[in-house]
């Protein structure tokens, strides 16, 4: 991989047109995947172990959305079309979380005494909770797109 | 853990994380510059821990203990990965994805640092 230009040389040329999630900008949005499956797995576990009758409510859904983020990196990362479809509906349940619990959050607020990744939209954590799971559905219909004009 | 040690490897990180976005839209290959980046960045992130584990050693404890030593083995790994998952991709967005794993390991390096601020009784 070094190369002889510090910035690296110019990419090659495409091979085909090959209908992979984790390719291109897939890579990136696996990466992204990943470091949120890792933020809220890491909350998720200790919130859980340590402090779970605080608010069961908040710590079962930060749970949740680790499991989910856990899903959608694993899926976008393999493809395929079994990898699309555990992508397709980790990133669905990933969108209607961030906006019923974004939308229950700020309605009501005393539900929500500990943030989960998903309160306020995901305000935390720059609102990239609520970008991501749209990316990931345009990229899963465009990936299947590719995949179908391939037959 | 070091504040100095935390603004210079904040510095490293989003440089890379500048070098990544920039190979990115030079439709570029990640080269010699990411891997010196990583490497630099790796080795500040190693040195913080060792300095914390020593720190910790001394009585110092945070008071989210466990939150702050899953950060802590996180963050020491992140570059690491984010490295190994952009170098088999033959792309222009390898760059972007050492960029991802740069301004990762910046976040969470100052949510380390607040952790470590509050101490329990």
């Amino acid at each position: 991989m070094p190369d002889q230009d510090a910035l690296g040389g110019p990419p090659p040329e495409p091979t085909s047109a090959t209908a992979d999630t984790a390719r291109g900008p897939g890579r990136v949005l696996v990466a992204v995947y990943g470091v949120f499956a890792l933020a809220a797995g890491a909350r998720a576990a200790v919130q859980l172990a340590v402090q779970f009758d605080e608010a069961p409510l908040a710590y079962l859904l930060s749970a949740l959305a680790a499991v989910v983020y856990v899903a959608a990196t694993i899926g976008l990362a393999r493809g395929g079309r079994g990898g699309r479809r555990t992508a397709l509906v980790a990133c669905a349940v990933e969108l209607a979380g961030v906006l019923v619990v974004g939308t229950l959050s700020l309605a009501d607020p005393a539900a929500f005494p500990d943030d989960t990744v998903w309160s306020g939209y995901g305000q935390g954590y720059g609102f990239i909770p609520l970008a991501l799971p749209v990316l990931g559905l345009l990229w899963l219909r465009h990936q299947s797109e590719v995949a179908d004009r391939r037959g | 853990m070091s504040t100095p040690l935390v603004v210079a490897a904040t510095v490293v990180a989003v440089a890379l994380a500048v070098l990544g976005g920039l190979s990115t839209a030079l439709r570029r290959r990640i080269g010699t510059a990411h891997l010196a980046g990583v490497g630099l960045l790796e080795l500040l992130l190693v040195a913080q821990a060792v300095v914390t584990v020593v720190a910790m050693a001394g009585g110092h404890r945070p008071a989210e203990l466990a939150t702050f030593l899953a950060y802590l083995v996180s963050v020491v790994l992140l570059p690491v990965a984010g490295l190994l998952w952009a170098r088999t991709e033959p792309t222009r967005w390898a760059g972007t994805v050492v960029g991802v794993a740069g301004l990762a390991v910046a976040v969470m390096l100052w949510r380390l640092l607040d952790l470590w601020e509050v101490t329990g009784a």
